[in-house]
């Protein structure tokens, strides 16, 4: 793997929590790595895991999504429904050969800017350290 | 051929259609080329007669109910296929009322192709828990004790989720690579009924018409995925398959999946909702830990 490998990495991020923590983050001047390219969705709920595979398809290395806290939902139970979706599609993915490294899941609210970047770097690291995803996968 | 079965299929359809209770038995009736059977829609009493029942009943007839709202219908039901009249319900997509289901106790249907029937059992009876089915109104066949399968229905999965990363995608990139895009898989399948299906769509384009296993892998997990939690196991998608992709292995990871996460089977009762379409606020299923 050559030094200057850079993940490209898809974020989805819950507009009520983690968008506004990302947000925060950026304003309070927390740096972390720019590989993260964000998709500001209403609610963790509408992320289809269509939205995932298709990620994935078009080469994505990892695909990070972040919402509300359970119970802090801005429409109440979206992520509810999304925390069973996110878990099955994410060993569909492993069971298909896209290590379980490259997929993560969380929960992020408006005031957590550091603990989003503390995520998102790990996150990032732990992708680049898988290097570039293999050929067909 | 079991003849006691068989009349007594055809003197409920008989008593169904004269009194007016139905409008059509889907029910099966001997293929044409002998061997085999096939489904088949009886809309007069003097019909009757055509209706069969055997080992190579291989069809889920519920998947015709899908077309059928208007007017009751009756339909022959093996134990599997009754699990997918409960899915239906349960999904709203058929009423209680106007579906007369002859369930039958089933002693395992062999491996249909065009070219004939096998003399083993499918795997799918082989697993088979549960020879009774799970709803009906009329029961044709005495319910014994049930058989313990004497196969884990996951050891293949595991065999698969032992392997690696690199292993997996080889496989899996291999098998998809000689999807058709033919989409009998679906067509098959109970649980496939939506009016506009994902793949179809060209705004947005989910899957390319391209021919290139990256979009045929694009169907094929996301059709598995549209069934995790509805799919009843009936192995009908993975035997229409032209090109033998083993969709099994895949609608199997995602059944265990369920199992472990939600403790559920899909199709045991008409009340309970699916898994993803209900939730539990107490569970966090080992997400943002
Ligand atoms: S039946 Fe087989 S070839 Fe046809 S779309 Fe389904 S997986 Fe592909
Ligand atoms: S694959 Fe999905 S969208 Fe298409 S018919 Fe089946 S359930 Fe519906
Ligand atoms: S996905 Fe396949 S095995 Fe499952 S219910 Fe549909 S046709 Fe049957
Ligand atoms: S609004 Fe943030 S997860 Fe639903």
């Amino acid at each position: 793997m050559s030094v200057d490998y850079q993940p490209k990495i898809i974020g989805f991020l819950c507009n009520w929590c983690s968008y506004a923590g990302a947000d925060m983050a950026g304003t309070s001047r927390i740096t972390y790595p720019s590989n993260i390219r964000i998709i500001r969705v209403p609610c963790s709920g509408r992320v289809d895991p269509l939205f995932i595979a298709k990620c994935f398809k078009e080469g994505a290395d990892g695909v990070f999504i972040a919402g509300c806290h359970p119970g802090d939902c801005h429409y109440v139970e979206g992520n509810y429904y999304a925390r069973r979706r996110f878990v099955l599609m994410g060993s569909l993915l492993e069971y298909l050969g896209i290590e379980k490294e490259r997929y993560q899941v969380e929960w992020v609210s408006a005031s957590e800017g550091k603990k989003f970047t503390q995520l998102v770097s790990a996150f990032t690291d732990k992708v680049a350290g898988l290097g570039p995803r293999a050929e067909g996968q | 051929m079991d003849e006691n079965i068989i009349n007594q299929i055809r003197e409920k359809a008989k008593e169904l259609l004269s009194s007016g209770t139905v409008e059509c038995v889907i029910g099966y009736e001997a293929g044409t080329d002998g061997m085999t059977s096939r489904p088949a829609f009886i809309y007069e009493a003097s019909d009757v007669e055509r209706l069969v029942f055997d080992n190579t009943c291989t069809h889920n007839l519920a998947t015709y109910l899908i077309n059928k709202k208007t007017n009751k219908v009756a339909v022959v039901v093996k134990p599997c296929d009754a699990r997918g009249i409960n899915v239906l319900l349960s999904e709203r997509q058929i009423e209680r009322e106007k579906v007369y289901v002859i369930g039958i106790v089933c002693q395992g249907v062999v491996p249909v192709s065009w070219s004939g029937s096998g003399k083993d059992l499918q795997m799918r009876c082989k697993l088979c828990n549960q020879h009774a089915p799970v709803i009906y109104d009329f029961l044709i066949g005495e319910p014994a004790v049930e058989p313990v399968p004497t196969v884990s229905p996951w050891t293949s999965v595991a065999e698969m989720e032992s392997k690696s990363s690199a292993e997996k995608t080889d496989y899996w990139n291999k098998q998809f690579s000689k999807c058709i895009r033919c989409y009998a898989c679906r067509q098959v399948c109970m649980g496939c009924y939506c009016k506009e299906c994902f793949v179809e769509l060209l705004d947005p384009e989910w899957v390319g018409i391209k021919i290139d296993t990256s979009e045929n892998s694009m169907w094929n997990m996301i059709r598995a995925f549209h069934l995790s939690g509805r799919c009843i196991g009936c192995g009908e998608c993975a035997r229409v398959c032209p090109v033998d992709i083993p969709l099994g292995l895949l609608n199997m990871k995602l059944a265990k999946e369920v199992a472990e996460h939600f403790e559920y089977r899909a199709g045991l009762s008409a009340e309970v909702r699916a898994p993803l379409a209900t939730f539990n606020k107490e569970e966090n299923l080992g997400i943002g830990e």
